[in-house]
């Protein structure tokens, strides 16, 4: 017991260092960490030295540039530029520190509580009579409260939609780890290209409609040109990359690369979907809301904003948890070598 | 293809020499004795290693969790083809720029192990 406290970290120090370090590296980086332990100080020094590198290279290496330009355009017409410089390198170090599995229930039904409480606070500020709004919104009282209503049943109602996200995360196949034939994991990946292709045709044609609708419906020029560009990006990426000829170490590492790059590809086309509409919305604010003097309005569009970024956002989180379990299953997974016949 | 920096012919060559056992530890260790005198921070060595297995040069996995490691598992390497091919171009062009510097200036007494 007393040889194993001097030849590892102290609990403390430990939990520390695994928090900094990036789920993605944890394993092997505290694992290299601990191997090399001589003393508390020593520890602390090379934690210090290595995990801005390992951070670093994370944030590089989970980089989503389209979808991240996306975003930091989407809070610039929110917000303005103060808090885009703010929020930017919030979304890349988030990128870095991507878990790699799916969120917890309990976790995922907290958040989805909070919002909905903060959602109502709001509500309640603006009803209140000390509230800092004008009370000429033009909102009688029977509005406000079925308003207050509909805030109540926000919090099942998101908590129902993340439940079936769970639900539907549960019933999607990953891979076995443990040991695996070749012909096993090249059949899986086989598949898996089939289904992208498949899915990126039917994307790339639904942008392409949805651009010519955009056209005529009279959208910003700036994201009709975007759905053509991801569009036209999709119809190039149907030329896959296959692995017939690689041994199972090699395939794994392509399968990997792949599933990695496709959660980019779907990342960035959530937000893309969504950004007409978070377009409208925020022309609406303008136009209906602040300008035209009625800020509940405003506010309110301010909410529905907020949850529709909360629900892209719980998507992202729950798709990418599944591709980063996949990721690490593979990780994990070992070659089974049948056994020759005579 | 890329040409490969010298950090990377460095950690490549350290992958390449360890064989079966190259992975975090044991890669810094290898880099730290072909960079002698330089030293060689650890936390740039996973910063490369990463960098080159998103080029598709190296991959990983990972191994069984060990005792030695607080029930961790070791993440090991292996050099791909393209790796193998990117670091044999190196070597010939090091190989002239040593055979160059040895005919003008000589005085370059190294020479391989073994």
């Amino acid at each position: 017991m007393e040889a194993a406290r001097l030849t590892a970290p102290p609990d403390w120090l430990e939990r520390i260092v695994l928090l900094a370090i990036p789920p993605a590296a944890r394993e092997s980086v505290a694992g290299d960490l601990w191997e090399t332990y001589r003393s508390p100080r020593q520890y602390a020094a090379e934690a210090l030295r290595t995990v801005p590198f390992v951070v670093a290279s994370q944030m590089r290496r989970n980089l989503n540039l389209p979808a991240v330009m996306l975003q930091g355009a989407l809070i610039f017409v929110f917000f303005g530029g103060p808090a885009t410089s703010v929020l930017l390198p919030v979304l890349l170090l988030r990128d870095a520190y991507q878990q790699t599995c799916r969120p917890r229930p309990q976790h995922v039904f907290r958040e989805t509580v909070l919002l909905s409480a903060a959602v109502m606070a709001l509500l309640l500020l603006i009803m209140s009579a000390k509230s800092p709004f004008p009370a000429s919104a033009g909102i009688d009282h029977a509005t406000w409260f079925s308003l207050f209503l509909n805030a109540l049943f926000l919090s099942p109602f998101l908590c129902l939609l993340r439940a079936g996200l769970i639900l539907q995360g549960d019933r999607s196949r990953l891979l076995t780890a443990g040991e695996l034939p070749r012909d096993a994991l090249a059949q899986a990946y086989a598949k898996f290209l089939g289904d992208n292709l498949c899915r990126n045709l039917l994307q790339a044609v639904a942008l392409a409609f949805a651009a010519l609708c955009g056209f005529f419906l009279g959208w910003n020029g700036l994201v009709i040109g975007l759905f053509v560009l991801a569009s036209l990006y999709l119809l190039q990426d149907c030329a896959q990359r296959r692995g017939s000829q690689l041994d199972f170490v090699s395939l794994r590492a392509l399968y990997q690369q792949e599933l990695a790059r496709q959660q980019h590809l779907r990342r960035f086309l959530r937000w893309l979907w969504f950004t007409p509409v978070l377009v409208a919305l925020h022309a609406r604010l303008d136009t209906a809301g602040l300008e035209a003097g009625r800020p509940i309005a405003g506010l309110l569009d301010c909410v529905a904003v907020a949850i529709l970024c909360f629900l892209l956002a719980a998507l992202d989180r729950e798709h990418g948890g599944r591709v980063q379990e996949q990721i690490g299953l593979l990780d994990r997974a070992r070659e089974k070598i049948s056994p020759a016949y005579p | 293809m890329d040409s490969l920096g010298q950090f990377e012919q460095i950690v490549l060559t350290a992958i390449l020499a360890l064989d079966d056992n190259a992975y975090g530890v044991t890669i810094h260790a290898k880099v730290e004795e072909l960079s002698h005198p330089k030293k060689a921070a650890r936390g740039a060595v996973y910063a490369t290693l990463d960098r080159m297995e998103d080029k598709g040069l190296i991959s990983s996995w990972l191994s069984e969790p060990t005792k030695e490691r607080g029930g961790r598992s070791r993440r090991h390497y292996r050099i791909e083809k393209t790796g193998a091919k990117a670091l044999k171009e190196s070597a010939r062009t090091a190989q002239r720029l040593f055979e160059t510097i040895a005919q003008n200036l000589g005085g370059l007494s190294w020479k391989p192990p073994g």
